[in-house]
């Protein structure tokens, strides 16, 4: 219990480096320091299929698309007009929202549990991916199809000028 | 002492709120993009968390496999999208955006 309410503190806290945090680079680190924390959750929730893509996909590959774009843009940095008061503003804006969320959301969340207790009979994830969700296959690949076909349409091949 | 549960939820909802912050704060347009990657994540933790309570892991690890694909296309095209526009308009800021013609 205290494990898990600690991975939940450093995820929340990574996450506010990450918004914090001036330097893009930094910014990316935290983000991949958030997806370790959710994968460590995962792993504590018993789920450690889910665990392992968000460990492998979100914490390394995403990782690297964004540290690829920071460093296209590291020059970039200072340049966009953000208001840094607005994010040193940031712990106290999220304090009022905890206390706000403890007082109103915690006893919403109780009364949601006792709604919650449902859908609880197919359990082997294979069954469920391969019989059940199917159909989500089919759709996974013609998004990854889409992402694909949207990346090479943006940047064509460069034809040479005669 | 609030149970497990709401305790989750309640981190949750901070965490996605964190998210909401950057994406509403910022005009960097890649930290807008972390800012969709925290409140993607804070999703992501409420799927297994109802998951657990109902004894359903294994439906919402399908849903969460699903969703992480999902978010990997989204973040390559977004960030791909955003280094076209760069490439036209030289900034990242997001009031670049503004010079849409067909």
């Amino acid at each position: 219990m205290t494990y898990h309410l600690l991975l939940f503190i450093l995820v929340a806290a990574a996450a506010m480096a990450a918004v914090m945090a001036r330097s893009l680079l930094l910014s990316a680190i935290m983000l991949a320091l958030v997806s370790v924390g959710a994968a460590l959750i995962l792993f504590d929730f018993q789920a450690p299929w889910a665990a392992v893509f968000e460990l492998s996909v979100c914490a390394g590959l995403i990782t690297v698309l964004f540290v690829s774009a920071v460093s296209l843009f590291r020059h970039e940095e200072g340049k966009t007009a953000d208001l840094r008061a607005r994010f040193y503003a940031m712990p106290l804006v999220m304090g009022i929202a905890a206390i706000a969320a403890w007082f109103y959301a915690v006893p919403f969340f109780e009364s949601l549990e006792n709604w919650a207790r449902f859908g609880s009979r197919a359990n082997s994830l294979g069954s469920i991916l391969w019989d059940i969700r199917r159909f989500d296959l089919l759709g996974q690949i013609s998004i990854l199809a889409a992402g694909v076909f949207v990346i090479n349409s943006i940047f064509p091949r460069r034809k040479r000028q005669k | 002492m609030t149970n497990s549960f709401a305790m989750d939820w309640y981190f949750i909802t901070l965490i996605f709120s964190a998210g909401l912050y950057c994406m509403l704060v910022s005009r960097n347009l890649l930290r807008q993009f972390i800012g969709l990657e925290i409140m993607s994540k804070s999703c992501l933790l409420g799927v297994i968390s109802v998951g657990s309570l109902t004894g359903s892991l294994a439906l919402a690890q399908a849903l969460i496999i699903t969703m992480i694909v999902i978010e990997v296309v989204v973040v390559a095209v977004g960030l791909s999208l955003l280094v076209k526009n760069y490439r036209l308009t030289d900034s990242i800021d997001i009031w670049s955006l503004n010079k849409l013609r067909g």
